[in-house]
């Protein structure tokens, strides 16, 4: 199989809303070689069993910090530092401090907030120009206030931030340089905040953590405190941003689903798994793994060393396990998507995105009768060379 | 029923606790804790369910047959 010549991957979108062709008739095999942005090997899982497996196997390590693990491209780390330990138990300890900000149950306790957020976005908008672009309008600013003020950053400094995420999450749209220097940026922005709050803690995450680092240094250590302070802000906002854009303009653009919706709007929870399943991410290049131990993937042994991808797309799309995956269905039963991951790195913002997610849209659709797209969908465009991959603009009138 | 979990692999997303805070609920390094371990039978579909939808296979249910 190694002589088998490699497919470039992430595979390239054939419209703005859809699916790549390639993932179709992928399952016929559980494992297929890809070659990275990076020009690097690695081996694409299929098949949705295969991939949790993956996802929960010991011998998988997110470590990439080896001299023969593969890149995800030539010049972004993304989330490697060769500081910090990325498996369990380790990666565990740290995550569970976190956590406490992002469980479900705090997430419930915030949906009143989430819903004055809202609220307030969709009233400006109504009273702006028709046609307004969703995502500029409501998905941004609402997933920017809310991990903002979850975190404890000033929202006015989003002109600085949002360019540093841009950086890194550049799978090709910037330099070495130019990701090298927001990033450095970015560091030293974090710590002077941190060193605010430390003095003068308020009701925030940073706050809390720079209390537990206080308290006891073995557990949260300096730079574990800044690492996770900045990635949470690196990643806690542009992927429910661009999720939301991409739910609109896909219920948008079915209407006889969008139809369905509004003549039952406690569909919302579902039509939201569904969006989900459906996917937005560039591929599932970020989920690369390292092989520490010889495993099985559906009867083929990959051995250690190889540099390993579970395609969650791929999963979210196996005929085993959804009926008419090519369907979108907003009200589908047993959804069990992998958008999330599963495993020790599940998504730490999964309620809090579930949460932004439905609320705009049950809001959107309670207050316009009428909402539709303003331009075909074949002239939304996905921005390029990032990891994510969302719509550039989603334009709607009313 | 029985339900135990494996408080190493618990990732804390408190999809349980939501799902089931009869039966689940965190310690204050938001690891599931079981409040209950043998749930009455008019909550075995939403524990199952619960178990199923758990990201990291730490809740093991053993059934009572
Ligand atoms: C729809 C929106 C989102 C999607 C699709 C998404 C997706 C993901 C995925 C797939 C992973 C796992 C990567 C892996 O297994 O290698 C992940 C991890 C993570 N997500 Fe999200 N995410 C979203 C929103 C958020 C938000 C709002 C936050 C803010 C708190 C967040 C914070 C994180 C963090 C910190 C991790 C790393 C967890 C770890 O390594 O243990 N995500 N996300
Ligand atoms: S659903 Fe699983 S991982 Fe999440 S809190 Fe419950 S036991 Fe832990």
């Amino acid at each position: 199989m190694s002589t088998e010549e490699p497919i470039p991957y992430p595979f390239p979108r054939p419209g703005a809303l859809d699916v790549p062709a390639e993932l179709r008739a992928l399952r016929d095999r559980p494992v297929i070689p890809v070659v990275l942005p990076s020009g690097d090997r690695a081996v694409l899982v299929t098949r949705y069993e295969d991939v949790r497996s993956v996802l929960t196997d010991p011998a998988v390590s997110r470590n990439l910090n080896r001299p023969d693990a593969a890149r995800m491209t030539s010049n972004n780390k993304m989330f490697q530092d060769e500081k910090m330990d990325p498996d369990p138990p380790e990666h565990t300890r740290v995550r569970r401090l976190v956590m406490k900000a992002f469980t479900a149950t705090m997430v419930e306790n915030l949906r009143p907030k989430v819903q004055e957020i809202v609220d307030e976005l969709v009233t400006k908008m109504e009273n702006g120009p028709c046609p307004a672009d969703v995502s500029e309008a409501v998905a941004f600013p609402l997933s920017i206030r809310v991990i903002c003020d979850l975190l404890g950053v000033p929202t006015e400094d989003q002109d600085r931030f949002r360019g540093w995420t841009d950086r890194f999450l550049s799978t090709g749209k910037y330099s070495g340089p130019e990701i090298g220097a927001a990033m450095a940026e970015i560091n030293a922005y974090m710590g002077q905040l941190i060193e605010t709050r430390r003095a003068h803690p308020r009701d925030d995450l940073i706050s809390a953590l720079t209390q537990v680092h206080e308290d006891d240094d073995t557990r949260l250590s300096e730079y574990e405190l800044h690492w996770w302070c900045r990635l949470l802000l690196l990643v806690g906002y542009e992927t429910t941003a661009s999720q939301i854009g991409y739910m609109v303009a896909k219920v948008l653009a079915h209407p006889d689903q969008l139809a369905r919706l509004r003549a039952d709007l406690s569909l919302v929870p579902l039509a939201v798994e569904e969006v989900l399943r459906w996917k937005l991410l560039n591929g599932s290049l970020s989920m690369l793994r390292y092989v520490t131990e010889d495993i099985e993937v559906g009867g083929v042994t990959v051995s250690k060393g190889t540099s390993i991808i579970p395609a969650v797309e791929s999963a979210n799309w196996d005929e085993n396990v959804f009926s008419c995956p090519h369907e979108f269905d907003v009200a589908r039963a047993d959804n069990h998507h992998l958008t999330f991951s599963v495993g020790p790195h599940f998504c730490i913002g999964a309620s809090l995105a579930r949460s932004e997610l439905q609320i705009v849209l049950e809001t959107l659709l309670r207050r316009f009768p009428d909402l539709r797209l303003a331009v075909p969908v074949n002239e939304l465009g996905r921005s390029e060379g990032t990891l994510i991959g969302g719509l550039l603009q989603v334009p709607v009138e009313w | 029923m029985r339900v135990t979990v494996n408080r190493d692999t618990c990732c804390g997303s408190g999809l349980c606790v939501v799902a089931v805070p009869q039966v689940f609920g965190h310690d204050d390094e938001t690891v599931v804790v079981v409040n209950e371990p043998e749930p009455p039978a008019a909550l075995a579909d939403l524990v199952r369910e619960a178990a199923r939808r758990c990201p990291t296979g730490t809740i093991r249910l053993l059934d009572d047959e």
